[in-house]
């Protein structure tokens, strides 16, 4: 080894601590990087391969006369299969437990040509058999081949036998549609009977036509010269796989990774890149007269440049490689967990070697953009001028504050000094608050999102929906029902709701949704306005926010609601956009819909209020005991389910935080240790002249404090705005994540920055206790 | 007596490499005494002054300073002795750059409870810097920033003045001047000067010279007609 490189060596060694903070950085930036990328890449080829696998449908057309569509779109080049099928959604029973459910109809003895299903225990469906049992629903009431599930056929329950449990490419995530795409396994599920059992069923004929293109590859053109097909056959609706509920959802999940393989790792790389540069500026600047000497004894520039750039590459390597590697490592964690915690058919599991090769020249680009500009210094040093050991000391002057606020000058010194100390290394003192910037925007993005979530849960579940719960009937019902309903112990308050699908169109824009009617003064729900101000249901329609983009549409303008179930349409004006959570709706009142239909219109639900004290298990068995109701729909069972949800995101979040506070420490870390390190000689001086150890502990955490706390309102600006940019990412017509901060959010992370430089301070000022007062005194450099 | 040394020894390191710099001395400084330690580099000279000054431990030996037994002071007590009884002035100045002139002397003052912007203008005045008060040290020469760090010294109205090497970073005719400075201050408040140097010249000045070799003090002259600083060469 040579000598420049023993001499890199044991400085790394003398610095240790400050090596070791800016390398746990690049390791987790670089981990991060790899692990959220693969997990990303290995998500995605793992949902493709069961797209393929199971030929999940690239689009699905709804309503009209499918049968003909097939005919017309089997000879369409491009496509490669399709097959017709009855869907409907029809009330289940399993134990006692009335549910919606949903029935798809299959071919018997073969797999469909598109939609295949996995089959994971027992077979496939023979002829004449009963029904396959999609693997959530079968999971929560533990069913098995053999068992029976109850499905209301006309006015009667018929058992049917469960041949198997499979998996579908269309309901890897439960959802049951884009509106309602979070379900309680108590209140949705979904069977597979064969198509000629569907029909007998559900008493409909076939109403959807899935199309499966050429490799399962997506194809805008074909799509389009399939949509006037279809529009010639009647489809009231149709989506395409990107839009289909389940891999909707399932997309934005995993559109979380890549992000966070951008964001997050771009965050750590620069906090690294700080706190690198800063160690390495002191350690050039201290080393000046030793940097002097060598350029004095023929050492070229370049040698000391290439020497210099070596104490940010050489930890940027060492910990880059472990970095990556642990990525790699991690992303099998994560996908084998995600995938089957999913229950995802195909899991596939990859090494990216690009990711790796990426993550780690981020990790040593980051160090060696860090280290190049100390680098340079060091190489253009003049050697006569170094060799004097005249290291300027930076000018005093009077601090900014007391300059704008003059009677601070009056201050005891003790407290001018601190306040002078930030001005001293302007540089330093900016990258220390970037660094507390930085850490901050992790902290809040982190934080943010829970907050948002927890906030966005309490809007819908507290604010918005202020019924205890819905109550499906098996069909339409009429008054007679809906009083029967509030005629049960227990039961305070009931109203009545339609709920039906439409697509509401705006020129040539549209949107498949459902309307859903309710008392023009319903009690049981509120409507938020995306202003924040509570509106009335009265005249128009009130619809979900995102509607004004996806239709391209404001209050008061006018839209077409088609109701394809009747063949009919309407138009009326948007009387408000509302700022609702979950899904995009349209509201409209009862007597408004009453109005435009010229009849009365029955309910399709109900929505109920307890008595005070109850609880939905307490009136479950009355209210679906009662003929005509199909399902129970606990409001509060739902808000808990979607509680254990977040339990994943919240670790998630958890882990984040821990991150965020590492790198927040490195940060702080050192540059206060730099601080420390700089004030040597005069902590020495001050001990000399008879300061006892604690004031000038004191002083020094009072300067290295004020730093960290300038940075905090300029980091909780950026950290929220950060965070809603990172939210409005996440937000579609499925959900709205408008970003939430509780007020004492900034107040903690506030706080957590602050324990964070404190105790980055103590091995600094553990130093100060074991300064040798004559050494430093002694001592020529500053 | 002001200082007194008894078979003081310091060792630094242990084993092979352990470095013995004095070697069992004794010596006594009367009060009001302008002594210099005169030696070559690595003769012990500062680690004399350090001893006295409390900022280093005696290996072995005792030593007394104003009655003081400096030897068995806690940290918390060496922290008090310095405040009280000795002033320190530095080769290198050691002025906190960040604090203009008077500021660096009111932080000492104010450690002994005196009106911290009063003595600095009254011990800058007396070293001759009243209008160099609110200038921080990078906007001082460096006789100038040495006679700041006097007046640092003096704000606290020490017996006892330790200066090591004062001259070493100055000019000629800076030196002189401080030097001068001090041996007035000597004479004005009749404190005890202890000043290590290499420079043999500056012990013409002084009541007493102390010659060090190796931990060892080698001659103690008296020297009967000190001259004016002004008057010294070197």
């Amino acid at each position: 080894m040579s000598t420049l490189n023993r001499k890199l060596w044991r400085d790394i060694r003398r610095h240790r601590a400050q090596f070791i903070a800016v390398a746990v950085t690049v390791f987790l930036g670089v981990t991060m990087f790899v692990a959220s990328y693969d997990s990303y890449l290995n998500l995605d080829a793992s949902y493709q391969a069961t797209f393929t696998e199971y030929r999940f449908a690239n689009v699905t057309y709804v309503g009209g006369d499918v049968e003909a569509l097939e005919d017309l779109v089997a000879g369409v080049d491009g496509v490669e299969s399709v097959a017709v099928r009855t869907v409907a959604d029809q009330p289940l029973q399993i134990g006692g437990v009335k549910m919606l459910g949903r029935v798809v109809g299959v071919p018997a003895d073969l797999q469909a040509e598109v939609n295949q299903l996995k089959v994971l225990e027992g077979s496939y469906l023979a002829t004449g058999e009963s029904i396959l049992v999609e693997e959530h629903m079968a999971n929560h009431f533990d069913l098995s081949p053999g068992d029976s599930v109850d499905v209301l056929a006309g006015d009667d329950w018929i058992s049917a036998r469960v041949a198997g449990i499979v998996s579908s490419p269309e309901y890897i995530w439960p959802a049951r549609n884009r509106q309602e795409l979070i379900t309680t396994p108590d209140n949705f599920g979904v069977i597979f009977a064969t198509e000629e059992t569907t029909r007998t069923l559900t008493a409909t004929g076939p109403n959807e036509l899935a199309v499966y293109f050429d490799g399962g590859a997506e194809n805008d053109e074909l799509l389009e010269q399939l949509a006037g097909l279809a529009a010639g056959t009647g489809a009231t609706a149709d989506y395409t796989r990107a839009e289909q509920a389940s891999n909707a959802a399932l997309a934005e999940d995993i559109k979380g990774f890549e992000e966070m393989a951008g964001f997050f790792p771009l965050l750590f790389l620069t906090a690294a890149g700080l706190a690198s540069y800063v160690m390495i500026s002191r350690l050039v600047h201290a080393q000046r007269p030793h940097i002097g000497a060598m350029l004095a004894n023929g050492m070229t520039k370049r040698k000391v440049l290439r020497h210099y750039l070596g104490y940010g590459v050489v930890p940027g390597l060492i910990a880059a490689v472990p970095g990556a590697i642990a990525g790699a490592l991690l992303a099998r964690v994560i996908t084998t967990f995600y995938t089957g915690l999913l229950s995802v058919p195909v899991t596939l599991i990859e090494f990216y070697p690009a990711n790796a090769v990426g993550g780690i020249l981020f990790g040593v680009g980051a160090a060696f953009l860090a280290a190049l500009a100390p680098a340079l210094v060091a190489s253009r040093i003049r050697p006569a001028e170094a060799m004097r050991g005249e290291t300027p000391t930076g000018g005093g002057r009077v601090s900014l504050l007391e300059r704008v606020i003059p009677p601070l000058r009056r201050l005891p010194i003790r407290w001018r000094m601190p306040l002078r100390g930030i001005g001293r290394n302007p540089r330093r003192t900016i990258y220390t608050v970037v660094g507390v910037v930085l850490s901050l925007m992790l902290v809040l993005v982190s934080w943010g999102m829970i907050d948002t979530v927890d906030h966005l849960m309490n809007t819908q579940f507290v604010d918005i929906q202020q019924e205890d719960a819905t109550v499906y009937f098996t069909g339409p019902v009429g008054d007679a029902e809906i009083e029967a309903l509030g005629g049960i112990d227990g039961v305070e308050a009931v109203e009545p709701s339609l709920q039906v699908p439409v697509r509401l169109a705006a020129g040539a824009d549209n949107y498949d949704t459902a309307l859903v009617s309710l008392n023009a003064g319903t009690e049981m729900h509120r409507f938020l306005s995306s202003e924040g101000e509570w509106l009335e249901l009265s005249s128009g329609l009130l619809v979900g926010k995102a509607l004004g983009d996806l239709l391209d549409v404001e209050v008061g303008d006018s839209i077409e609601v088609q109701v394809g179930l009747l063949g009919a349409s309407f138009s009326e004006e948007i009387a408000g956009f509302l700022d609702e959570p979950l899904g995009t709706l349209a509201y409209l009142s009862d007597e408004r819909l009453t109005k435009i239909a010229g009849v009365d219109l029955p309910a399709t639900s109900a929505l109920i209020r307890y008595e005070e004290g109850l609880e939905g298990g307490d009136l479950r068995s009355a209210v679906t005991e009662l003929p005509g109701v199909a399902a129970f729909n606990d409001s509060k069972a739902m808000f808990d389910m979607m509680q254990e949800f977040m339990l994943l995101f919240y670790a998630f979040v958890g882990v984040m935080l821990v991150f965020g506070g590492a790198m927040a420490f490195a940060l702080i870390f050192n540059a206060m240790s730099v601080n420390i390190a700089e004030r040597r000689r005069e902590v020495a001086t001050l001990l000399a002249v008879g300061t006892d150890r604690r004031t000038i502990s004191r002083l020094i955490t009072t300067e290295n404090l004020i730093v960290a706390v300038m940075g905090i309102p300029i980091g909780l600006v950026a950290g929220y705005y950060l965070s809603s940019m990172a939210m409005a990412t996440f937000s579609s017509d499925m959900f709205s994540f408008d970003l939430y901060v509780k007020p004492m959010t900034f107040v903690w992370a506030s706080l957590a920055i602050v324990v964070v430089a404190l105790v980055s301070q103590i091995p600094g000022l553990r130093a100060v206790r074991r300064i040798s007062i004559p050494e430093i005194i002694k001592e020529r450099a500053a | 007596m002001s200082i007194v040394m008894k078979q003081v020894d310091k060792t630094y390191g242990e084993g092979p490499t352990a470095v013995r710099a004095l070697r069992e001395i004794d010596l006594d400084i009367p009060s009001g005494e302008f002594t210099v330690l005169l030696g070559p580099s690595g003769s012990g000279k500062t680690t004399a002054l350090n001893l006295t000054g409390a900022i280093d431990d005696v290996t072995a030996g005792s030593l007394m300073v104003n009655g003081i037994d400096v030897t068995g002071l806690s940290t918390d007590e060496q922290i008090a002795y310095r405040r009280s009884e000795v002033g320190f002035i530095f080769q290198f100045f050691n002025l906190i750059p960040t604090l203009t002139a008077s500021e660096n002397v009111e932080l000492v003052a104010e450690l002994t409870g005196h009106n911290g912007g009063d003595r600095a203008r009254e011990v800058l005045e007396l070293v001759g810097l009243a209008d160099r008060a609110d200038h921080f040290p990078a906007q001082l020469s460096g006789g100038e920033q040495q006679r700041v760090a006097i007046a640092r010294a003096l704000a606290k109205e020490p017996p006892i003045l330790l200066c090591d090497e004062p001259t070493g970073e100055l000019d000629f005719e800076t030196g002189r001047m401080i030097l001068g400075l001090l041996r007035d201050l000597n004479r004005r408040n009749n404190q005890t000067v202890l000043l290590v140097t290499h420079n043999a010249a500056v012990g013409d000045m002084a009541d007493r010279v102390l010659r060090l070799r190796s931990g060892m003090v080698v001659d103690d002259l008296r020297i009967e007609s000190p001259v004016e600083a002004e008057a010294l060469t070197w």
